[in-house]
């Protein structure tokens, strides 16, 4: 029992740390369509900036994340004005292909900047164990627990609560009649693919703080956010938690009681599963959009 | 329409021409020894490792005149630790560079995808890292292998682990690739010989970042010691998680875990563990501490086991050719199955299936952030 | 269509000329690895131009048929002649089984699942130790047999040729007029009794089959398999054959499979420049070219008020 406890939270903690890195994808895959697979780049570069402006800049944790964000962010707004913009609306192949030879152009550019080491990312606090009962967490790993649910709730607020939301949810459903109704849709496309990344930046800098950067991480990341978001519904937010959460909990009993070998499997032959059982997935309000 | 197909044929043309004709045109002015070592990928930063020690090593040689009067030039290609990408090195190495020989491939795949390319075209290839035992068994007689084996590694530090931490049971933790389950394979052979129980094996994918469930499964076992055979990146965060699980077992294991990076990594979590490496910077012989000077002066950092091994491939290789007297093959072949290279860590010497000994394997403890050695046991050839 | 079937009849007369006229081995090299690309993007190609879903995991059948010649040749002494065909047959079989399940998803939905089970099978690959030696993988495939690169020259070529010949037949046969009709508009397709999974199932199977054949003779050349052949690294380079030549006819993934070969080569001489520059070529072709090179060539007959163009399809698809 104390064991399935401790499995337990270590999948739920994981699962956390999937939700938030699954965010991004959920916007830019969800909503926009665009089967980016340079997602994990972007939470690679996280990583990688949140090392440069903590060791170089000198940087505190905090302001560090801030920098992260904007800096990403901007990013991610230029690479949807010039590059995602000229291939919208062309199905999926060409932004297939596009973030493909983004996504190598990031990974080796940033290996011939700095380097294939492993990054040490500085911690925003020191580092402990915690002992609740028979469960053992770090405070570190609640923190970051603390953040992403708290950067869940922001982006989640973003949507539903701003202006820049309802022109985005109205540009999703409707792209023609949102332009018509006077919506400036390329910004409100720029700006979700910016939000995005930023997200997946947010949450690579957080959880390279807990393990390490490094240039090479973002293919498992991208693998890992394609099946959490199919998991849980293309574009739905509460599906995403909801299926970061249960990757973490399903990988973390699987690699309990059976063998950590071959952990990754799971998430896959879920995805199978949910694919050809409820193709819109768990969570997902609406099936296929035509 | 016949315009397009002649069109096509004559861009095909253009190009095989243009590759075969960039391939002829170099003199033989200098000995060229080719290097195939992943520079791309998830093992980037131990092909990268090798590549400064093989650099170090040429540019030593050539400072004292080069090989056979002639400069060497090293020829480094990118094989991404993928035996099709690393056979295509090999065959523009051999076909378009001319090489006199070949280093490397660093994953065991690789290598075991080029030895018979290497057999081939009769071309001596040597590793200085590829460590699974299947590779001397070939009976490749082009093939040697200047790096220890995990069975090697297990026979030297066996027993002095056993005895030193007074294991009664042991957990054994490896990357889930060659290396990784071959480590676990032999260490857990040796030591379950001494009367060590097995408490739990478990392997884990390379890349993987969050070791909490293997842990938990771990702390449940109740182990005295913790084998770990993983490489920088996952073996620092395994290791960095261990003690934030509070877990208090003795850790020891294999991997490039006697460098500065490992250390700075792992921080204060690296403290008292064990590592049995081929070759560690603090062992204190003159050979070695002029190895290390060089090397730091060239990269700002202290050589790691990957920094040693291209550091030592290469100059087995230049050696070997020196003695040889030509860059012919079979003459080379010759001279590296004579091979007896003063090393910073030892002699290396070949027994008949390539299979590098005489060096010196050393078991380190890790204090206060610095690797101090242990026990230092020569590599004894294999029967 | 006669013109494309003219060319790849230059191309095959062409290349059945290398063996002779090619000593350089490294060029042999990677003229046997081009048309193996060449295969490999055009079993693709069956998928994802004609039948217009966008398959990620044709690795799964690369590998399954490298996977099968491996283990027929070591464990069984199989020679080439036998455990190639068998590769592809095996391979026609996962087709299947893999169709049956993902054809009925579409979309980003169907990439996503063929994406899962190229990897599940690779995670599985690289864990039943048993059976596929894990990641130490099989070594030593077909030992003993043929080893001389004009050999395997010739062999490739003759694939290819079953290839072209097998997918020009698909392609103009009924089966592939309704799998473009499919493509084009499946409403319409099926309104006009066409039956989109049934059509779709004989693309995917036919393209499974021929991976299998590709990588069967993947494993014999390299003669060492991995877990490493279900890789998305691999899937990528496929992928930007077929887009790069141009989807939807039988010439462009030739065309690409070449021209990234090549590339990857020449792109040696810039070292740690290489892959940067290579992703940046693929987002500018994506940009600049964005119906491939037969897109290309295509747009320009046509401007030109030459012969209809290559494939009537491709220049309909960029709406």
């Amino acid at each position: 029992m104390d064991l399935f406890l401790q499995f337990l939270t270590n999948g739920l903690v994981v699962g956390v740390f999937y939700a938030l890195s699954a965010l991004g994808l959920t916007l830019i895959f969800g909503l926009m369509r665009v089967v980016n697979f340079a997602h994990g780049e972007f939470y690679m570069l996280g990583g990688v900036v949140g090392w440069f402006v903590t060791t170089y800049l000198g940087l505190d944790f905090f302001s560090g994340l801030v920098l992260v964000a904007l800096a990403i962010g901007s990013f991610g707004w230029l690479v949807d004005r010039f590059l995602i913009e000229r291939v919208r609306g062309q199905g999926e192949e060409p932004g297939i292909l596009l973030t493909i030879g983004l996504s190598i152009f990031l990974v080796n550019i940033t290996l011939l900047a700095i380097g294939p080491a492993p990054l040490k990312v500085a911690r925003a606090i020191t580092e402990g164990p915690i002992f609740l009962g028979p469960v053992t967490i770090t405070k570190m790993r609640l923190l970051a627990m603390v953040i992403g649910i708290a950067l869940i709730v922001g982006a989640h607020a973003i949507i539903h609560r701003t202006r820049l939301g309802s022109a985005m949810r109205a540009t999703f459903q409707d792209p023609m009649a949102a332009s018509l109704a006077g919506i400036r849709t390329k910004q409100v496309y720029a700006a979700t693919f910016a939000l995005g990344c930023t997200l997946s930046a947010l949450s690579g800098m957080l959880l390279a703080s807990i393990y390490s950067a490094q240039a090479s991480v973002g293919g498992l990341v991208s693998l890992k956010s394609f099946v959490v978001v199919i998991l849980g519904g293309m574009g739905s937010f509460p599906g995403a938690i909801a299926g970061g959460l249960l990757l973490g909990v399903a990988e973390a009993l699987w690699g309990g009681y059976v063998a950590t070998g071959m952990v990754d499997i799971i998430g896959f032959l879920l995805v199978i599963l949910i694919l050809v059982l409820r193709p819109q997935g768990l969570f997902s309000i609406r099936a296929e959009r035509a | 329409m016949y315009r397009y197909v002649l069109g096509c044929a004559l861009a095909a043309g253009v190009a095989a021409s243009g590759i075969a004709a960039s391939g002829s045109a170099n003199a033989q002015d200098s000995v060229k020894i080719g290097l195939v070592e992943p520079l791309t990928g998830s093992v980037a930063y131990n092909g990268k490792s090798v590549v400064e020690g093989a650099k170090l090593a040429v540019e030593q040689i050539n400072a004292k005149g080069g090989v056979l009067g002639k400069p060497v030039e090293l020829v480094i290609e990118d094989g991404q630790c993928a035996p099709a990408n690393s056979v295509n090195a090999v065959e523009k190495l051999v076909q378009k560079d001319k090489v006199a020989v070949l280093v490397g491939a660093f994953c065991s795949s690789a290598t075991a995808a080029i030895m018979p390319v290497a057999a081939k075209y009769k071309i001596p290839l040597v590793t200085g890292v590829s460590s699974s035992a299947a590779l001397t068994e070939q009976n490749n007689p082009w093939f040697f292998r200047a790096a220890e084996t995990d069975a090697l590694m297990a026979k030297a530090f066996a027993k002095i682990l056993a005895n030193d931490l007074k294991l009664k049971s042991v957990a054994y933790v490896g990357v889930n690739d060659d290396w990784g389950r071959g480590g676990v394979e032999e260490f857990s052979r040796d030591l379950s010989a001494l009367g060590v129980k097995t408490a739990l094996t478990e392997y884990f994918d390379h890349g993987s970042t969050d070791f909490f469930t293997l842990l938990t499964k771990l702390r449940a076992a109740k182990p005295d010691g913790i084998f770990v055979a993983a490489e920088t990146q996952d073996g620092s965060i395994l290791v960095k998680q261990l003690q934030e699980m509070g877990v208090q077992s003795k850790v020891f294991g294999v991997g490039s875990w006697a460098t500065a990076d490992f250390i700075n990594l792992t921080g204060d979590a690296a403290e008292g563990i064990y590592a049995a490496v081929p070759y560690v910077s603090s062992v204190d012989t003159p050979r070695n501490n002029e190895f290390v000077k060089a090397y730091e002066a060239k990269y700002k950092v202290k050589p790691g086991k990957y920094g040693a091994a291209g550091y030592n491939a290469l100059n087995i290789t230049a050696q070997a050719i020196a003695q040889a007297g030509s860059t012919d093959a079979e003459a080379i072949r010759t001279a590296l199955g004579k091979t007896d290279y003063k090393a910073p860590n030892g002699e290396y010497r070949f027994t008949a299936k390539g299979q590098a000994y005489g060096f010196d394997a050393v078991l380190v403890r890790i204090e206060g952030g610095t690797p101090k050695v242990v026990a230092s046991s020569p590599v004894e050839a294999p029967q | 269509m006669t013109l494309e079937r003219n060319i790849l009849l230059g191309l095959g007369v062409l290349a059945a000329l290398l063996p002779f006229a090619i000593t350089d081995q490294y060029v042999l090299h990677l003229a046997i690895m081009a048309i193996f690309y060449a295969i490999l993007a055009n079993s693709l190609n069956l998928v994802v131009g004609y039948v217009g879903e966008f398959s990620l995991g044709h690795t799964a059948f690369l590998g399954t048929g490298a996977y099968t010649a491996a283990l027929l040749s070591v464990n069984a002494g199989w020679p080439m002649w036998a455990a190639v065909p068998a590769a592809g047959v095996v391979a026609a079989l996962f087709g299947l089984a893999i169709g049956a399940i993902t054809l009925r998803l579409q979309g980003p939905y169907f990439v996503i699942v063929t994406l899962s089970f190229a990897e599940v099978l690779r995670i599985v690959a690289n864990n039943w130790i048993a059976v596929t030696n894990g990641p130490m993988g099989l070594a030593g495939v077909g030992q003993g047999g043929v080893s001389d690169k004009s050999a395997f020259l010739a062999i490739v070529l003759g694939l290819a040729a079953l290839t072209f010949y097998l997918s020009y037949r698909f392609v103009y046969s009924n089966a592939g007029r309704a799998a473009v009709a499919v493509r084009e508009n499946r409403y319409v397709a099926q309104s006009i009794g066409v039956n989109p999974f049934g059509t779709a199932m004989q693309a995917f199977v036919l393209g499974a089959f021929l991976a299998g054949l590709a990588g069967g003779f993947y494993a014999f050349y390299i003669s060492f398999v991995g877990p490493e052949v279900f890789r998305f690294a691999f899937m990528a380079t496929i992928i930007i054959m077929v887009l790069m030549g141009g989807k939807g006819t039988l010439l462009g993934p030739v065309v690409g499979a070449v021209i990234v070969t090549l590339l990857e080569e020449y792109l040696r001489e810039l070292q740690e420049l290489r892959l940067s520059l290579f992703g940046l070529i693929v987002m500018a072709i994506v940009l600049f070219l964005p119906n491939g090179l037969m897109g290309f060539v295509a747009r320009r007959r046509e401007q030109r008020g030459d012969a209809p163009s290559l494939s009537p399809a491709i220049e309909e698809r960029t709406v």
